[in-house]
């Protein structure tokens, strides 16, 4: 019994940085999102003002709301789709299939800053290379201002997610695929299953943990996909790109409301608490198929 | 038992008691900080020993001028080192907060005008310079952006103009001269364009929208409290006067004489148009005409600003900004060595240095200027110039939203429901 008792003391360093930096902050920021603080004079307490305001009087933050859904939804249906069909084509372990497995990798270890400068140059209008490539293969028509037109800056974002965390995603649907048994897809086979009765009696059930592991990941991602945003476009134009993380960001050091913003911070942690709780419910669901 | 319980609680203490450490209240920097921001409240100093004050600003393209003038001032001041801190310009008020609160960096440091000024000194942060003999060394009526409630909090030491550059010998060559009123302004434009020039580099996806406000609306509306009014509730961007000033920006953009796709174009790119003479005006600032200069050698740089009235009825003929405002922190423990780095960066000798190295014009009396830019530059002195209205801007919500107006007739939407949908964002922020 003592010795059972002194195992507990193992988990104190977790502990104690979970509640220096997890519960400490997350306590003072609920106090703070009852007051109103510019960060440098006394606060004062405003009690649900600050809450009042974020529900009914102001439109950017459901504007930044909608931004955000937008871009999870673009993100997690793409990425997922486009990492399950890389994945297939290199689920086997040649040489060629890990070279490009790499290459799709590859994206993910660059910092986001990184990515963002090397996207805002290939999407300027002027002198980028995307406009200028697809001019060069008469495809002048499909020519945009990928980040200036409020219509799809928040797509174009979408889009550089997708390209930068795919091969992310790749390796976790290929080891999904790898410990499908072979032996189901011969049974498959020989009961005259094609190709795609196949993916979707076999591949589809047995890959699903997978895919809801990169759809729960992806969709976290993308709710906090701050700096690629903040690095391209800073939310603009006319807010297009805001997401919430850069609206709290901008309320809090641009507007210098550091009691509304930690309002908004409570919000964002609920809105993200009930995706998840969502999403942890369909993995145990997918983990019953 | 018992001893588990200890452990848990002194764990907990422990984690409460550390994350303490770092907490800055404002509550306890107030009350060390001077009400009156008197020199003497806070300063501590031998002045035998040697003394390192810390210079916090935003100007990372100054450091190695500031480091010449520092190594100048340390032959006359052997005592007192200065280090430069740099925080980038668009999170420096959440950078800064905490240094100069506490007063562990930032015994001199820079400020914005208008809103984040106000910030600052509502604060209590600036030591007041009031009767301090480098003040008259300034241009009186160049420093009033730091004076507050009869005070001089802080001394604006660059004077900009913004807004647009334009190419002389783009001009000369089409034998234009810049317009005097909004008629003029479009001919000009139009001209331009059938010779083959974008009229106007536009940086829509950064700071083009908050300069080219300026000088679009100083003669819309002349009234220099008209910020104030609307974020008080008592004027509106409904109102005829911005209405017009989004439809003539729309009008430009319209009629092509915006670079295409402006709004995703940045700075930079902006500014390579017109230094490569693709562009003959560059909606930015007298602050980028040394740039500029240093990506074409031989371009030649004037100011002008669009007058958006009748000839007649032009009340301002451009817009100035007074800023890099650099102040004293009242909760520095080195107030006169601060105080003497102040008066040495204030003497006409340095600030001449200062300006012609960093191709900024300063507020300091009688300096020489011996770049073509600068001379061109201080030419406006002499004209009829608006203080930044955007400056006057105190709420942030108030101003993106402006700005964001901009951007919305830009890209299509009409002006009267771009500066309804800006107001309704004014309406929600309102000043109480």
């Amino acid at each position: 019994m003592k010795t059972g008792k002194s195992l507990y003391l193992f988990v104190l360093p977790g502990l104690l940085i979970y509640l220096v930096f997890f519960v400490y902050p997350t306590l003072n920021g609920l106090v703070l999102s009852f007051s109103n603080w510019d960060g440098f004079t006394e606060k004062t307490w405003i009690g649900l003002d600050n809450y009042r305001k974020m529900l009914t009087g102001d439109d950017i933050f459901g504007k930044a709301f909608a931004n955000n859904l937008k871009f999870m939804l673009s993100v997690v249906v793409f990425q997922t789709i486009l990492s399950l069909m890389l994945a297939i084509l290199l689920t086997k372990n040649t040489r060629t299939n890990v070279f490009f497995r790499s290459l799709y990798f590859f994206p993910t270890i660059l910092s986001s800053v990184s990515v963002a400068f090397i996207w805002g140059f290939m999407y300027n209008p002027n002198v980028g290379v995307v406009n200028s490539a697809l001019g060069k293969i008469g495809l002048d028509v499909l020519s945009h201002n990928w980040l200036g037109d409020p219509k799809i800056a928040i797509f174009s974002i979408a889009f550089v997610q997708v390209w930068a965390h795919t091969g992310q995603m790749v390796v976790v649907f290929v080891a999904g695929l790898q410990a499908i048994p072979h032996e189901l897809y011969e049974a498959a086979y020989l009961d005259g299953a094609g190709r795609w009765q196949a993916f979707r009696n076999v591949t589809w059930p047995l890959v699903a943990p997978a895919a809801t592991i990169v759809a729960a990941y992806t969709t976290i991602q993308s709710f906090k996909a701050f700096d690629l945003i903040f690095a391209l476009t800073g939310g603009g134009p006319v807010y297009s790109t805001e997401i919430l993380s850069t609206y709290i960001y901008h309320t809090a050091f641009q507007s210098s409301e550091f009691g509304y913003a930690a309002a908004q911070s409570m919000g964002f942690m609920i809105i993200i608490a009930v995706i998840t709780f969502g999403q942890f419910k369909l993995l145990r669901g997918n983990r019953a198929l | 038992m018992k001893k588990w319980f200890s452990v848990t609680v002194f764990t907990l203490i422990a984690a409460l008691a550390l994350a303490g450490c770092g907490k800055s209240d404002s509550s306890d920097s107030a009350s060390v900080a001077s009400p009156s921001g008197e020199a003497s409240a806070k300063s501590s100093e031998d002045p035998g020993k040697k003394v390192k004050i810390s210079f916090v600003h935003w100007r990372g393209e100054d450091v190695k001028v500031f480091d010449e003038l520092i190594a100048e001032f340390n032959k006359q001041h052997p005592n007192i080192e200065v280090e430069q801190n740099v925080l980038p310009s668009e999170q420096y008020l959440a950078s800064a907060q905490a240094k100069l609160l506490d007063g562990t960096a930032g015994d001199i440091f820079a400020a914005f005008p208008g809103a984040q000024f106000e910030t600052f000194a509502k604060a209590n942060l600036y030591v007041d310079l009031t009767g301090s003999d480098f003040v008259s060394n300034y241009t009186e009526n160049l420093i009033k952006a730091g004076q507050k409630d009869g005070k001089q909090y802080a001394l604006p030491y660059q004077l900009v103009y913004n807004q647009p550059i334009y190419n002389k010998t783009i001009f000369e060559k089409l034998n234009l001269t810049p317009p005097k009123d909004w008629e003029g302004f479009l001919a000009l434009c139009e001209t331009l364009k059938k010779n083959g020039y974008i009229p106007i580099a536009f940086p829509g996806a950064d700071i083009g929208p908050g300069q080219f406000i300026n000088s679009m609306m100083m003669n819309n509306n002349t009234d220099e409290d008209i910020w104030d009014k609307v974020e008080t509730g008592q004027a509106k961007l409904t109102e005829d006067w911005f209405v017009k000033t989004l439809s003539q920006i729309k009008e430009l953009n319209d009629k092509g004489y915006f670079q295409p796709d402006s709004l995703g174009t940045s700075k930079d790119i902006a500014g390579s148009l017109f230094a490569q003479e693709k562009a003959a005006m560059l909606a930015t600032g007298s602050y980028m005409m040394a740039t500029n200069k240093e990506q074409n050698p031989n371009l030649v740089q004037g100011l002008l600003a669009p007058i958006t009235v009748p000839a007649d009825q032009a009340v301002y003929e451009g817009i100035h900004t007074t800023t890099f405002m650099l102040g004293i922190n009242a909760n520095s423990s080195k107030q006169d060595a601060a105080r003497t780095f102040l008066a040495f960066l204030s003497q006409k000798e340095n600030a001449e240095k200062y300006a012609n190295e960093t191709g900024q014009l300063v507020t300091v009396k009688d300096v020489q200027y011996n770049t073509p830019e600068l001379a061109e530059s201080a030419l406006w002195t002499e004209k009829h110039t608006r203080f930044h209205p955007r400056y006057l801007i105190t709420v942030a919500a108030i101003e993106k939203a402006v700005t964001s107006s901009i951007q919305n007739v830009i890209a299509g939407t009409d002006p009267a429901k771009a500066a309804a949908d800006a107001q309704k964002v004014v309406d929600q922020n309102l000043k109480k």
